[in-house]
Formats: structure tokens, sequence, C-alpha cells
């Protein structure tokens, strides 16, 4: 290879942090970050250490053979958008890279192919969504009719929801807006008296919002010892979860709390 | 077991798949993964449905669940070189307890609203009674996916390598 053809440590470094803060914001757990963006270093000649926040990744690489080389990146995260898709196949490129030996140029063009992969379609998702739902509420033995009306509550709040993360706006409010939304359009079970099950209804119209991803990666991070990133995603959660409460307590107030 | 039985965990099975595909298709997996996730969600809330009807009690029942989904995810997660979180996370799903947590909400606002003392003591009964059924169940299924990965770390951070099988064939 010629000269200067070689990576400089400022690509490398690049590189790696986007592998990282991607790896962070598609909702990977710690443990599995650490090992993916060190496997990939490893075999570009570099040792790596890594620190891992809520709202940024911070890497330092030494160069194996020169310690005198090395450099320090710390770069801010986007907001978390799962996409297991990435992690998957991050994941499979760390270990493509370790056992294949792939060179740097390699690397990057995967890495740039993975993360512009399409999503599924927004309104399949939200067609699903709202079956799942629905299907929760079958689990809690409601009946046919307040199945369907939380199938249209979950419609209702999902599409509220996505529309204000297009918007950008703050991330608890949107979530107790359309956990709000969703539990009164799923509270007509009681104001038009549709079902024998109302109450379930309005239990499984907001299930949709929990945060569970974030919240199992929090419990693994805890227990693997990142305790710092497993607190704050454990309390990222959990607002989010006292969030969906609000909703909920909002429109049952509003629906009058005498029938229920 | 008769057949009435076994209708029922049937179609709790088949629901619980439904409610695991919606939850699935959120964090965006691969399309594989998006049925063993359906697959893994049918197994695992069957099996907690037939212990609790056998007389085994909620949490209890739900780790018990959690961590067969936590085993049989390592398994597949070989099978199609997926990470295993990626179909056991949205499979859990559908244990959320959902109507515990409802429940919860509904005494807490009784016994905010209610002026009789009698009865705001049975509201702040059902609120803790509730409110702890919900946090066990989160943790038990928590702590039941987690332990499989933290037995086998190797085994499950390894399941995306395919070199390994090509040359050991």
């Amino acid at each position: 290879m010629k000269e200067n053809q070689e990576p400089t440590i400022e690509q490398i470094a690049d590189l790696l942090t986007d592998i990282a803060s991607s790896l962070m914001s598609s909702g990977s757990h710690t443990k599995r970050i650490i090992r993916n963006v060190s496997r990939i270093a490893d075999v570009l000649g570099y040792d790596t250490d890594i620190t891992l926040l809520q709202m940024s990744v911070m890497l330092t690489i030494t160069n194996a053979e020169d310690r005198t080389k090395r450099l320090t990146t710390n770069k801010k995260l986007n907001p978390l958008l799962l996409n297991f898709t990435t992690v998957s196949d991050l994941s499979a490129l760390s270990w493509r890279t370790h056992d294949d030996k792939l060179p740097f140029d390699m690397i990057q063009s995967e890495y740039k192919r993975i993360v512009s992969q399409k999503r599924i379609s927004p309104w399949l998702v939200m067609f699903l969504v709202g079956c799942a739902n629905a299907a929760f509420c079958g689990l809690f033995k409601g009946d046919l009719p307040s199945a369907g009306l939380v199938f249209a509550a979950t419609i209702v709040g999902f599409f509220l929801r996505q529309e204000m993360n297009k918007r950008h706006v703050n991330h608890l409010v949107s979530f107790t807006a359309s956990a709000f939304i969703a539990s009164l359009v799923a509270g007509m079970t009681y104001v038009f008296q549709i079902g024998t099950t109302p109450q379930i209804a309005l239990a499984a119209s907001v299930l949709y919002l929990i945060p569970g991803v974030p919240l199992i990666n929090s419990v693994l991070d805890l227990i693997e010892g990142h305790i710092l990133i497993g607190i704050s995603r454990l309390v990222n959660a959990a607002s989010l979860i006292v969030c969906i409460a609000i909703g909920l307590f909002t429109s049952m107030l509003i629906l009058g709390l005498e029938k229920l | 077991m008769n057949t009435e039985m076994i209708k029922l965990v049937l179609l709790d099975g088949a629901l619980a798949a439904v409610a695991a595909v919606g939850f699935a298709v959120i964090s965006n997996p691969s399309r594989k993964a998006i049925y063993f996730s359906a697959l893994l969600a049918a197994i695992g809330h069957a099996l907690r449905f037939i212990l609790i009807k056998s007389g085994v009690e909620i949490s209890l029942a739900t780790f018990a669940a959690a961590s067969t989904i936590g085993l049989l995810s390592i398994l597949f997660a070989r099978l199609i070189h997926c990470p295993a979180e990626v179909f056991s996370f949205p499979s859990l799903l559908p244990m959320i307890p959902g109507m515990f947590a409802y429940k919860t909400i509904l005494s807490m606002i009784k016994f905010m609203q209610s002026t009789d003392t009698i009865k705001a003591q049975g509201f702040m009964m059902d609120f803790f009674h509730n409110g702890m059924t919900t946090v066990f169940i989160l943790f038990a299924l928590v702590v039941g996916v987690s332990l499989p990965i933290l037995f086998f770390p190797n085994y499950s951070f390894m399941v995306t390598r395919r070199y390994e099988q090509k040359h050991n064939r």
C-alpha cells in the first residue's frame, strides 16, 4: 500500500466515533458498543478507550505500536431512534473486519451503506402497532368492540407522536400528549357505551408507548457495571413512563371517575 | 388438559405474537428477526398462561417465561446471525403488566379524591398491591431475559460472526 493511502489517525477516530454513536442511538447496550468498536480498532492497529454518556460519546485511540500517536474525539449523539438492523449489521461488520482483515476504505463504505438503509414504511409500522395494541386488549380479556377502539386510539396517538417528533417537540411533551389523546379516544367506550370492557380498553390504549428497549438496556448496563449510563437510561425510561401515566391520568380525570 | 384449555392457550399465543410483531417493527429489525420475535412471544406468553392457570404466582411465572425467551433467543440468534436482544426484547413486551399499571393509577386518583377515610385506606391498599405487582413483574421480565445473555457472554456476542462456522465445516 502506498504511503498516502494509509488512513490518518483523524480519519480512523472519526469512523470509530461514528460507529459508536450510530450503535448508541440505534439502541444497543453499552457492552456491545465497546466490544464492536474495539474489535474494529484492533484490526486497524489501535487501542481504544470509550466513555459513553446519554448525550455524547468520547473515544481515545492510541496506536498500538507507537504509543505517542493518540487522539481523543468527542461526538454529540443523535436522539434515540431504535434501529436494530443497524445494530446487527454493524455487529456483523465488526466480526467481518476482524476475520477478513478488511481495509479502512472498505469498512467506511460498508458503514455508510449500513446507516443509509431504508426503514420500514411508517404507515405499515403504524398499522402493525395498532394491531399489536388491539391484541393487547385481547390478552387482557377485552371484547371485540373495545379492541377495535383501541386500534383506532393507537393509530391516532402514534400518528400524533410521529408528527410531533418530526417537528422536534420535546419527547416528554410528545409522550404525554399522545398518551392523553390515545386514552381519550379509548375512553369513548365509556361515553358511548361501546363493548363491556371499557377499563381494559383504557389500560391497553397507552401501552404502545412503553419504552421497553431503554428499560431493558438500562438493566443490562447496570448488571454489567456501566452504572452511570445505566442510571441515565433508567431515569430516561422512568420519566417517559411517568409521562404516559400523566397523560392517562388527565384523560381519566376528564372522563370522570364515578363511572370507572 | 382438555380441548378448551388448549384453545385458550393457542389464542393467547396468537395474540401475543401479533402484539410482538407490532412492537418489533418500531425498532426496525430485519424481517427474519420479526418472525422469530413473534414465535418467541407466542411461546413465552403461552407458557406464562399455562403456569398462571396451574397456580403459579404471576411474577414468578413471568420470570420463568422471560428466562425461557432469553435462552431460546440465544439459540435462534445463532441460526439467523442476529444479536439475541434484537428479537428477545420485542417478544417480552406482551407480558408488560398493563392492567396492573392502570389499576395503580386508578387507585391513586381515587385515593386522592376520596373524603371517606375507610374507603381511602382501601384505595391505598389497592395502590400498593397493584404498584408492587407492576414493579415486580417488570423486574422479573428484565432480569429474566438478561440472565442468559450474562451466563453465555461469549456465545451471545459471537452470533453475528460467520467466519468460524464456514471454516469448521
